[in-house]
């Protein structure tokens, strides 16, 4: 960390030198091991020794960034030089505005060295352990990793952070297969802290590989029909969260005015059940966002609450282009409330509708309207799924989903990255052949 | 440009272990701007070593950023290591992978490197030009970029080569208001192959173009809903490039073939029309060089077509040495990684269906009722070849003629169906290579086809 520490300090000295008013770098060295399982079997093992070092100057209130990934003095001063050269070119800006300090603190989150032996074990048996208990699956892909780092970010508005951190991954991708008949393919993931449960009861994992192994024998939905649509957990995100953090509250949309929510603070955007919120340190998170890129400390909040837009997802930068307020961490640690039912309990308040593991869609327009393939889905009759889907398509608008929210699980997927739970909606355009 | 320290360290490979030795630099350089705001300003050089060793059916990998000849030695010593723990621990007992010729591919020229004041002043030139003749947009969003790789390859067996592979974009963006307020957008990217500078010289050259994309965006602006359901539909080149990628390309890509795809039960067998025969070009497609050519894949394997449906007919896959031994095929230069910590993928290079002899005008003048799609902003497919791609552009076909213009919708089908239907194939090809494929790493990668008349799902509101 020391030798980091000094080439921060360096670097930042450099830039003042070079002429310019405010400096920042981040300075990151990293080790990752990896195995990959292709078609089954294991292919490949990967050792990556790694740095990474950003340096962002401003120079009359022009902004320029410099990626690079060498320590030594010749590359580091013509980075620097290359920055403010970048800096020149550009225009001034007065709304870039970075945090004050002095700041001094250091952080530890999670595992940062790795137990390569552990690592393997755990994935051999989350192998084996599939081929044994859904022989119908077989994994295209499964990459399983350690990524352990070191970083220190200095600024010269004196704010200094240091951070040790480590955390292992797991992702599959895997299909059913019988015969010639075969599934879409699924994909599961999740962060964990510790190897200490087989990878198997972690997530969703169990229960996705079930639910695979029942779409071997989809058929596709008769006609059209407007009904409720239950979204599982990267559905939801896919059509929903991921909508309404991009299109509706960061600073992109809200800088150049597209968004359809830029006059709706503090007003009903949802049903009054859905709280969305970025919570880096819950406990659902393995690695937590401890400082914005802009060198600001996070702290958890809610987006919306309630139904009620609280606030927007602005970066220093973007609440100062459009006179909004600052959020406190960058879209890290993901949440939506649960609820009190269980996912049984919601499907079996459904007459006819379907259940979306997965989404393959257009992206949504900038009004939130969206239409694509409802992937590893099922249908539901009578309160009960009927029988998994092929070609059926399902089209609606984000804004008018959120005030149609029929119920909130009280299941989630905890992956390490936040909270997310399965979410049913009224009013979906859903087509078959 | 990267000197070679690489080709000596070769006395370091392990006997008879398939090893591969790599150096790279890859070079991204990007200006941002948001209704004339730099917002993005950013250069990028990221450069190392990294080396693969083969043994009994496992590989070992390893990377260092860091381009020496101590990172070379400590790569190489630790992909060694790494793929005798793997055939320790998870034996393949599979044979070596046969071994190529030795040759030697020349050099190419070093890639110029633009100061960033060339991206910045041509972005704004640009956007300077959009706001002043179209004040009523919504947002505007200009972005110069240019990425580029150079990569030296040094291999036990095979070629050995030293690669330069530079391109170079605009991508105009531009968000307009329907009446009822809700925001409708297009863009449109500019540039190929070739650095900014050969790619860029003066702004106003995209004018005309970027007038042809303010005129669409006010049609869209006035658009309709396509009505949901099968329909018979003319792709344009841009959408039948898509479908070339990723509907039929990565089904047929050897790897998701050993996964599981719908391509493992079909070859030689019919997947589509007589009309429809498809290819991966490596550097050379009817007469031209490529988008994206590709010469030499990054395990020493000199890049040559590969023919996947020939007439309708499935009658290839795309391999990497080691899924080349197994399917009994030859490789022919697939293999492709993104960055120096990336190991070598089966990746598709420049993947066109072929031109038919039809008209697109008369294509238009045979549907009754139906849609012309034009462009998309993204697209998706399964290993069971059912797709979805978003279109962000299109228009309606009423008795022969064109309608109104599309809001945006979104296509679905199952590939080794809907080409069945092709029944139309316009004489003309379109070309497209400013995205990423996305399959673990990124990838650039040219797509193409002409415009096809077909029957396709289409979702509506």
């Amino acid at each position: 960390m020391e030798k980091k520490n000094l080439l921060a300090q360096e670097i930042l000295k450099e830039a003042k030198a070079q002429g310019a008013d405010y400096a920042q770098c981040t300075v990151t060295e990293s080790e990752k091991k990896e195995f990959n399982v292709d078609g089954g079997r294991f292919s490949l093992m990967r050792t990556l020794f790694n740095r990474n070092v950003v340096i962002t100057v401003l120079k009359e209130q022009r902004k320029g960034t410099v990626q690079i990934n060498r320590f030594d003095e010749d590359a580091i001063k013509t980075a620097v030089a290359d920055a403010v050269a970048a800096a020149d070119s550009g225009m001034p800006d007065p709304a870039w505005e970075f945090a004050d300090g002095p700041v001094e603190e250091s952080f530890i989150d999670g595992t940062p060295e790795c137990d390569t032996d552990r690592l393997f074990a755990r994935t051999k048996e989350l192998l084996e352990t599939i081929q044994e208990k859904h022989p119908k699956i077989l994994m295209e892909q499964m990459i399983t990793e350690h990524n352990g780092w070191q970083s220190v970010y200095m600024t010269s508005k004196g704010v200094t952070y240091r951070k040790t951190a480590g955390c292992y991954s797991f992702s599959l991708m895997y299909s059913g297969h019988e015969g010639e008949k075969s599934t879409s393919f699924y994909g599961s993931e999740v962060t964990l802290k510790t190897l200490d449960k087989p990878v198997i009861e972690c997530g969703l994992i169990e229960r996705e590989l079930k639910m695979v192994e029942d779409q071997l024998d989809p058929k596709p939905l008769e006609g059209k029909f407007t009904g409720p649509v239950v979204l599982a957990p990267y559905a939801l995100g896919e059509i929903v969260l991921w909508t309404i953090l991009g299109n509706f509250a960061s600073d992109g949309c809200l800088i150049d005015g597209s968004s359809i929510w830029k006059d709706k603070l503090g007003e009903q955007v949802a049903d009054p059940s859905f709280t969305m919120s970025f919570n880096p340190y819950s406990e659902d998170v393995v690695i937590s966002e401890r400082y914005t890129e802009e060198g600001y400390p996070t702290a958890n909040y809610d987006l919306i609450r309630d139904g009620k837009l609280n606030c927007f997802a602005l970066s220093q930068y973007g609440a100062n282009k459009t006179g909004g307020k600052r959020a406190a961490n960058s879209s890290s640690g993901m949440t939506v409330k649960s609820g009190d039912k269980s996912l049984e309990e919601i499907i079996a308040g459904i007459d006819r509708g379907v259940l979306v593991m997965r989404f393959s869609g257009g992206s949504p327009s900038p009004s939130g309207e969206y239409s694509g393939v409802a992937k590893n889905s099922f249908l539901i009759e009578n309160g009960k799924i009927a029988g998994a889907l092929t070609e059926t398509m399902i089209s609606g608008c984000v804004p008018e989903m959120l005030k149609q929210i029929r119920g909130i699980s009280s299941d989630t997927l905890k992956d390490g990255n936040g909270s997310i739970p399965y979410i049913a909606f009224d009013g979906i355009t859903i087509s078959g052949k | 440009m990267l000197q070679d320290i690489l080709t000596a360290r070769k006395a370091l490979f392990a006997t008879g272990a398939h090893t591969e030795l790599r150096g790279q630099n890859s070079r991204n350089r990007r200006v941002v701007l948001l209704n004339g705001d730099v917002v993005g300003n950013v250069r990028s050089d990221v450069s190392g070593i990294s080396a693969r060793v083969y043994r009994g059916g496992v590989y070992g990998f390893s990377s260092m950023a860091e381009y020496s000849a101590e990172a070379a030695e400590t790569v190489l010593k630790a992909a060694t290591e790494n793929a005798a723990f793997m055939d320790r621990h998870a034996p393949a007992g599979k044979p070596d992978i046969p071994p190529l010729p030795l040759k030697q591919y020349p050099a190419q020229a070093d890639i110029e490197d633009a100061a960033q004041k060339i991206y910045v002043e041509f972005a704004r030139e640009a956007d300077a030009y959009v706001a002043k003749k179209y004040p009523d947009l919504v947002s505007r969003r200009l972005v110069t970029m240019e990425d580029s790789m150079e990569k030296l390859i040094i291999v036990s067996d095979g070629t050995d080569a030293h690669i330069m592979a530079p391109r170079a974009y605009t991508y105009v963006m531009m968000t307009a208001q329907t009446k009822e307020g809700m925001p409708v957008e297009l863009f449109k990217a500019f540039g190929g192959k070739g650095t900014f500078g050969m790619n860029f010289s003066d702004p106003a050259k995209l004018y005309p173009e970027i007038d042809e994309l303010y005129e669409r965006l006010m049609q869209k602006r006035e658009g309709v809903y396509a009505d949901a359901g099968e329909k018979t539909v003319i792709l344009d080149g841009m959408m039948t490039g898509m479908l070339s990628h990723e509907a039929v390309g990565h089904t047929v890509e050897a790897d998701l073939v050993l996964g599981g795809s719908v391509a493992a039960h079909n070859l030689n067998k019919r997947v589509a029309s007589d009309l429809v025969t498809l290819t991966d070009f490596a550097h050379t497609a009817f007469g031209e060089e490529c988008p994206l050519p590709v010469f030499v894949d990054d395990e020493g394997t000199e890049a040559t077509d590969a023919p996947l449906i020939e007439n309708g007919i499935l009658t290839g896959y795309m391999n990497n040495r080691e899924s080349a031994q197994h399917f009994g095929m030859q490789p022919q230069g697939n293999a492709r990684a993104w960055s120096f910590s990336d190991e070598p993928l089966i990746r598709m290079r420049n993947t066109s269906i072929h031109p038919g002899k039809d008209k697109l005008e008369d294509m238009i003048a045979s549907i009754d009722d139906g849609y012309y799609l034009i462009d998309s902003n993204n697209g998706q497919a399964d290993t069971t070849g059912e797709f979805m791609f978003g279109v962000t552009m299109g228009y309606e076909i009423k008795g022969g003629k064109l309608g109104k213009a599309l809001l945006d919708t979104t296509i679905s089908g199952v590939a080794f169906d809907m080409l069945k239907t092709v029944d139309m194939v316009s004489d003309k090809v379109t070309w497209c290579s400013s995205g990423y494929c996305g399959k673990k790493q990124p990838m650039p990668v040219g797509m193409g086809g002409p415009a096809l008349r077909c029957k396709v799902k289409i979702g509506g509101r």
